[in-house]
């Protein structure tokens, strides 16, 4: 019987986790860090952790791992539920007021007062989108301009177009794309551009939706605005390119598509693109003679010129996490001081989100980073604050998705976006307003 | 008769019987009984994790009617079910008849056709991503020169065309029917060799000995393996998640029920709605084998029930 007993409580305990997750090793407090940096960028990861551990033997900084994205985050929102959460986590820009939403964060506003961070510290784009009902809910760690355009200078003389000359219109962008493209029988074998294949078709057509003038969401009427006309027009415009080059002819050639050293435009498949900034520094390890070219993205003469958008990762405090003081220390370090917001740059060669930082300064003679570092200046847009942003972003998906494989309308196609988004929104909304009714 | 009351040694004996038997007695109600409950009562509720649940009743049943990504993802499970059951078992049946036959390096054939089934899921996704490439792939190498000189035109784009992105997930699942073929490997063993010869003495020509003696003989191992053919297909999900990367396009055409499933509940947290879906997937699945159970019945022989 007493075996019985024994052996119960034993299983029990296991079974609970009764050991405590340790937040202090031998008086030094514990600080991990759950990060999404794989291959060569977390090597310049580990040195901005190394530099910081350096500087502050008093704490313990254990970086961790633990990759999440718009459908990845089981393991972060168990340990936020178990009540075991990473004292610092990595969210993606976007994902930002879901997370605050669904009770996996902390807002940091008090935090900033104190520290005396304010909204005019950060691109303003980039503070927006940490910015969700009132609170401040993470800290920009890098601000990606979205995007460069980039155009290669060798298959431009090839066909005998000015490679100094990128397309600034759309018409422009239609003819060099025509003029670049190439067959072999009734193959593609390389494309001028494919509208709908920057970084997904989701991100897609929030680039282009921004530069032809439309605009995605209202914050004051909390409206998703999917099928605004000028959208709607962009994604026409995506469109012709399916037609015009064949969509199941373009999703052939893109299955070859690969990252690294085979990125599509090093590889010479494609021939003009939008480029995040680590794509820059991919370029230069994987093909240092590649001549290109950086730009503002073309848009149409009634468009919004010079047109660009944020994106990037932030870092937050997870909700019920321990050790919040040296936490918001680290964030604090790598997101606003010039030490730490300097070695984010060298390490990563992503952009600090933090106007003050002299890695700003450093790269603004540098070759292509200069005009990025313009991109940025001059940015806009950021992803709509809102939180079903994941949501939203698939719905945006399976419209262009739908429209260029010709089984929707552009406009059909943005309006059921538009629609199945608002209804997930406004249950939200709704259920703010009286808590314990509504649907799904 | 009525038991006999239990003497002290026998009780003592039945507890420690018990405490031995206590780690999968307390592992079968913490992470099974217990999550399956949980699901059901989660189903009625709105329930995002970290938040804690909010009861709404029907609500989550209610809008599945509505909710046109079910009844697409509904259908692409119907139409892959519905093609890949049978075709799987006609292509592992006909692969077991041809490894019976007493060749040389039987034992050989018989292992390459089995290795593909034990290659893990992932894995054999990424290879069939690469093979079914339309431009580069070993599928469309052969097809190529194939179908032009038949005069059909281009090989199909697979992934990259709605229209072939489901044929291409059948074909990929053709590959594993390893498993399938071994159990009717097995169940051919038993098949009378005298049925066989007095037949072949009567006259009888091979397709009607294996449509008369061979097929009923091995019709329970059929059954069985549809059953459980059919409870994978509703359940289909790891190479529409690898393939696709998790998208189900092109325009949903491979947005199987289980992928639609994992996307609302791990990327929109919508976990009570996710619920609502996962027990609608359990009772089609209970409703379908015991159609196929009693829909079989006059069709399963099993040998010495004497009829």
């Amino acid at each position: 019987m007493r075996a019985l007993g024994s052996l119960l409580v034993a299983l029990v305990l296991t079974l609970t986790g009764c050991a405590r997750e340790v937040t202090e090793v031998g008086g030094r407090k514990v600080v991990r860090v759950w990060h999404v940096w794989g291959g060569t960028m977390a090597e310049g990861f580990t040195k901005i952790c190394e530099a910081y551990q350096r500087a502050h033997p008093e704490i313990l900084l254990k970086p961790v791992f633990a990759a999440n994205d718009l459908a990845t985050n089981q393991k972060f929102f168990t340990a936020v539920a178990a009540n075991k959460p990473p004292e610092v986590i990595f969210v993606d820009g976007p994902q930002v007021a879901s997370w605050a939403e669904w009770g996996a964060l902390q807002p940091l506003t008090e935090l900033c007062q104190e520290a005396g961070i304010t909204e005019h510290d950060y691109f303003r784009p980039c503070w927006v989108q940490n910015e969700y009902k009132g609170d401040v809910w993470a800290m920009t760690f890098c601000a990606d301009p979205n995007f460069g355009f980039v155009w290669n200078k060798q298959a431009f003389r090839e066909v005998g177009l000015d490679p100094e000359q990128p397309p600034r219109t759309i018409a422009d962008l239609d003819r060099c794309a025509r003029a670049l493209t190439r067959r072999q029988g009734d193959e593609l074998v390389r494309i001028g551009l494919i509208p709908w294949s920057q970084y997904g078709a989701a991100n897609s057509i929030f680039t282009w939706g921004w530069a032809f003038g439309g605009d995605f969401f209202d914050p004051a009427t909390q409206r998703i605005t999917a099928d605004d006309p000028r959208v709607v027009k962009a994604l026409e415009w995506m469109v012709s390119y399916a037609r015009e080059y064949d969509v199941t002819r373009i999703a052939s050639l893109e299955r070859g598509f690969g990252a690294a050293e085979q990125n599509p435009f090093i590889t010479g498949k494609v021939a003009m693109m939008c480029l995040h900034i680590g794509g820059i520094a991919d370029l230069a390890r994987y093909a240092p003679d590649l001549d290109y070219g950086v730009t503002f993205i073309p848009a149409p003469p009634d468009g919004e010129q010079r047109s660009s958008w944020v994106g990037g990762w932030c870092v937050a405090l997870p909700r019920g996490a321990a050790n919040r003081r040296e936490a918001w220390e680290f964030v604090r370090w790598v997101c606003a001081t010039p030490e730490g917001t300097e070695l984010v740059g060298r390490a990563t060669g992503l952009f600090p989100g933090w106007k003050a930082s002299p890695y700003l300064q450093r790269v603004r003679t540098r070759r292509h980073y200069d005009k990025f570092l313009q991109i940025l200046q001059e940015c806009r847009h950021q992803r709509p604050v809102m939180p079903v942003q994941a949501r939203y972003m698939r719905e945006l998906s399976r419209a262009v998705d739908a429209a260029v494989y010709g089984k929707l309308t552009p406009a059909a196609a943005l309006r059921r976006a538009r629609e199945t988004t608002q209804r997930e929104l406004d249950l939200i909304t709704q259920s703010d307003r009286r808590a314990g009714e509504g649907g799904p | 008769m009525r038991p006999r009351p239990a003497s002290a040694n026998e009780r003592r004996q039945l507890w420690a019987g018990l405490a031995f038997c206590s780690p999968v007695l307390v592992g079968l109600v913490a992470f099974t009984a217990y999550p399956i409950l949980a699901s059901l009562y989660y189903s009625f509720t709105r329930y995002s994790v970290m938040k804690p649940p909010v009861w709404i009743g029907t609500a989550n049943y209610a809008h599945l009617a509505h909710d046109e990504l079910f009844w697409k993802s509904l259908a692409n499970t119907a139409y892959y079910a519905v093609i890949a059951v049978p075709v799987g078992i006609v292509v592992a049946l006909a692969l077991a008849l041809l490894l019976n036959l007493k060749v040389r390096g039987q034992a050989l054939y018989r292992t390459f056709f089995f290795v593909p089934s034990i290659v893990p899921l992932v894995a054999s996704s990424v290879l069939w991503i690469w093979l079914f490439n339309p431009q580069n792939g070993a599928i469309n190498a052969l097809l190529r020169p194939l179908m032009g000189s038949l005069g059909l035109g281009e090989p199909p784009g697979w992934f990259a065309d709605p229209v072939w992105s489901k044929p291409a997930i059948i074909l990929w699942s053709l590959w594993g029917v390893g498993g399938s073929m071994v159990i009717f490997l097995a169940a051919l063993q038993d098949v009378p060799r005298e049925l066989h010869e007095a037949a072949q003495v009567d006259g009888a020509r091979s397709w009607h000995r294996l449509r008369h003696i061979t097929l009923p003989f091995i019709s329970p191992q059929i059954l069985f393996v549809a059953i459980m053919g059919l409870i994978g297909a509703f359940q289909f999900f790891t190479p529409a998640y690898v393939m696709t990367q998790g998208t189900g396009g092109p325009v949903d055409s491979t947005l199987f029920y289980s992928l639609y499933l994992f996307n609302v509940a791990f990327a929109d947290f919508k976990m009570g709605y996710a619920c609502a879906l996962a027990w609608i997937l359990f009772l089609l699945i209970l409703a379908c084998t015991a159609l196929l159970f009693r829909s079989s019945a006059r069709l399963v022989y099993y040998a010495g029930e004497g009829r």
